[in-house]
């Protein structure tokens, strides 16, 4: 069953342009129907038609017309249906073939069987019109010598000869397997057939050409006469593509001959596959959907529907952290020591670690500095819940504070800096380069101790470098307290924010509302349904007094109620 | 009522995946390098190989060394906790044949979607002075007992090692994540 779905994409240029058509059936099926008419009558291609002049440019013809009698009348017009590489032989290649000394391929031995069986069953049906298909000669030698520019005096390049010398092959002729490991990778020295075989142009496209031989009656088989009609090129993705397009409703393409008289020879070119019945089309449309369907529905079970997710009215936030290198110290074998502080309102799971210490590490030279790395990973997870009490005041960030360190072969030990790092608000990569200071004293006696023995001064409390976390005052001075500063700390943070108020999607909140602000939201929400706790609490409570009530009294109140109903 | 997971599909960018490494010292030739990508429990991959070997390259010119290794990666996760991390080794392979590892390196796979230039520093374990100077005449040294404990999630070990700084390795990855905002995760 043959079915041949057209659906144009574009037709490049109006006239002599190609167009090009999608299809996902065979190409096989595809058939197109030719029609090749001399054009001396005036109308469309009718076989009755007399013979007409056409106009002042044709002399000639007015004198062949007026022979007449001398013109068969058959071969005037010519129709051909022609298949995907169809091969239809013309009077030259019959004549070339019928010559065994011109065979030299198998493909032109092929030829002659055939030319020779077509000749005992009474010659070919075909008389002008004529095919080349993929494999002959005539396709590579006509893209060989395809002109890419206007100019009058190009030639093809060195790489346009060689590439016309290599073999084209379809596409299903060898896939290559990778997986397999061969023996030799690499040739030393490939020999001119090596070359060859391996350097073919997997062209994917497939040409057909269907020609017309326009020569003068009685002398058929000349190569100048030859002219392409049509050229019919196939993709592998099904991709079609023919040039000059489908007559349908434009008039006969033309073609001008200059011969010993200037002929004007028209054809049509038709589509002639056969479509499919829609029953048929319907049905391959179910089961395409029915493979994706189930397709769909196995990665899906694969993945599953779960995830993870916060309670309402918290926020999540996820740090995948990294410390990658410390740079710029004074002495060797770094360390980091890290802790992360939670404010206020946040909290973090029982499993989660808080605090980290590094390998040690030997630094080496990079430019100018002494690099020390580390490629020391942690994961922090928290939650923020925002309480009713401080909605005005912004929420605090959780704050990692570090210090560096260095321990040395003689076990001294020093502290080379002390830094803070604020978890960043907005998710997505931070590459950090915190910069660290350390305490000195005055004089050169503490100095003079920390190079000979190790010891130096430290702080108590790391999260003084930021804020003390025993500091309940207004102002912070820090007037006395001296430092010198030292090298600098890289950190990679991936931050991740969950919460379930990005869900929200109602049209009163805004896309760059903060999260604390839908956050907030909750809050109310949860005001509300405290109200609405109470109203029901108080509602049972009251119907609980009614029940405990004596009957007698409550009938006494309904009757009460409905005589004062009534009029 | 179909619903998917957070898929993470990891793929390198449409031009091939370029890692580069820089080496501690000019002479080391020939460098491989392995990467295992270590997840969490919840993490399932559902194609491409967790797993890999680069080929052995000899920097010619520059201390750069070029592999070109594709990672294709694609997980589906139920939840946030034990998102995947690359761990690469690089191993120095001598004419003779010999192996040993000239640095471990670790890094997190990005969590934010988008075309990321991650520089994974590597270090290797730093031996006594005895060992030092056996290697660096005579090459080998010890590596890690176990090389995925200092990738796992914990790693509260790492004080007891003393390393020293290696090179670096250069990956780009270009990270596709899906349905996370189903769930409420915004990723930047």
């Amino acid at each position: 069953m043959a079915r041949r779905r057209p659906q144009a994409m574009a037709a490049v240029s109006s006239g002599a342009g190609g167009a090009v058509y999608r299809s996902r059936d065979p190409v096989r099926n595809l058939r197109l129907r030719v029609r090749l008419q001399r054009g001396t009558s005036s109308g469309p291609l009718l076989p009755q038609a007399p013979p007409l002049l056409t106009g002042p440019a044709l002399p000639g013809l007015s004198d062949r017309a007026g022979t007449g009698a001398r013109r068969p009348p058959e071969e005037e017009e010519e129709e051909a249906e022609v298949g995907w590489q169809e091969k239809l032989f013309s009077q030259f290649e019959v004549d070339l073939y019928q010559n065994e000394s011109a065979c030299q391929t198998p493909l032109d031995r092929q030829y002659r069987e055939e030319i020779l069986k077509l000749e005992k069953a009474g010659g070919r049906k075909n008389c002008r019109i004529f095919t080349y298909t993929d494999h002959d000669r005539f396709t590579n030698l006509e893209e060989h010598c395809q002109k890419v520019t206007d100019s009058d005096h190009e030639v093809p390049s060195y790489l346009a000869e060689r590439m016309a010398n290599v073999r084209r092959r379809r596409q299903d002729c060898r896939p290559t397997e990778a997986s397999s490991l061969k023996s030799k990778i690499i040739t030393w020295e490939p020999s001119e057939e090596f070359i060859k075989n391996n350097h073919v142009i997997n062209t994917p496209v497939q040409t057909m050409y269907i020609m017309g031989d326009l020569g003068p009656y009685g002398k058929l088989g000349r190569r100048e006469y030859e002219h392409v009609l049509c050229t019919i090129k196939v993709d592998d993705n099904g991709v079609i593509t023919v040039k000059p397009d489908f007559t349908d409703t434009k008039g006969a393409y033309q073609i001008e001959v200059d011969g010993e008289k200037r002929e004007v020879w028209k054809y049509t070119i038709e589509n002639a596959s056969v479509q499919m019945k829609p029953e048929e089309e319907e049905r391959e449309q179910r089961v395409f959907r029915d493979l994706y369907g189930r397709y769909k529905e196995y990665l899906s079970g694969l993945v599953g529907s779960e995830f993870e997710m916060t309670l309402p009215g918290t926020l999540r936030l996820f740090v995948n952290g990294e410390i990658v290198s410390a740079q710029g110290y004074e002495y060797d074998n770094l360390y980091v020591h890290f802790f992360v502080e939670l404010p206020n309102q946040w909290s973090s799971p029982a499993f989660q670690q808080l605090s980290g210490v590094t390998q040690t590490c030997a630094t080496k030279a990079l430019g100018w500095e002494n690099v020390a790395y580390f490629s020391y990973l942690f994961t922090l997870e928290m939650f923020f819940t925002q309480g009713v009490e401080s909605q005005d005041s912004l929420p605090q960030w959780p704050v990692l504070y570090f210090e560096v360190l260095s321990l040395d072969f003689w076990q001294r030990y020093r502290v080379e800096g002390y830094g803070s790092l604020v978890l960043p608000a907005s998710p997505g990569l931070h590459n950090l380069t915190i910069p660290t200071w350390r305490p000195v004293e005055l004089g050169t006696v503490a100095e003079l101790r920390r190079f000979f023995i190790g010891g130096s001064p430290e702080l108590e409390d790391i999260t003084y470098v930021r804020t003390p976390s025993t500091f309940k005052g207004e102002r912070l001075s820090r007037f006395g307290f001296r430092t010198e500063t030292t090298g600098s700390v890289t950190f990679r943070l991936y931050c991740l924010q969950q919460s379930k108020a990005f869900l929200e999607t109602s049209a009163m909140r805004q896309r760059m509302q903060s999260v604390l602000d839908r956050l907030g939201g909750f809050s109310q929400q949860g005001s509300v349904y405290s109200v609405l706790e109470a109203f029901q609490r108080a509602r049972r409570r009251m119907q609980e007094a009614r029940e405990s009530l004596p009957q007698d009294l409550i009938s006494a109140s309904a009757s009460a109620v409905h005589q004062s109903q009534e009029p | 009522r179909l619903h998917s997971d957070p898929i993470v599909p990891i793929e390198p960018p449409q031009s091939s995946h370029r890692a580069h490494r820089e080496p501690p010292r000019p002479r080391s030739a020939a460098l491989e390098r392995r990467r295992p990508v270590p997840a969490g429990a919840a993490w399932r991959p559902l194609s491409g190989l967790t797993a890999g070997q680069t080929h052995v390259d000899d920097p010619q010119a520059d201390d750069v060394t070029y592999w070109c290794h594709p990672i294709d990666v694609h997980y589906a996760t139920k939840g946030l906790q034990g998102w995947p991390r690359l761990h690469v080794q690089v191993w120095h392979q001598d004419a003779l044949g010999r192996r040993h590892v000239l640095g471990y390196g670790f890094c997190h796979v990005p969590a934010a979607p988008g075309l990321h230039s991650v520089r994974c520093a590597t270090w290797r374990p730093l031996g006594e002075r005895r060992e030092r100077l056996r290697r660096r005449w005579v090459g080998g040294g010890a590596g890690l007992a176990e090389p995925a404990a200092a990738a796992a999630a914990g790693a509260c070990d790492r004080f007891r090692l003393r390393c020293e700084a290696g090179g670096s390795v250069h990956l780009q990855l270009g990270v596709v994540l899906r349905h996370f905002a189903r769930y409420g995760v915004c990723c930047g």
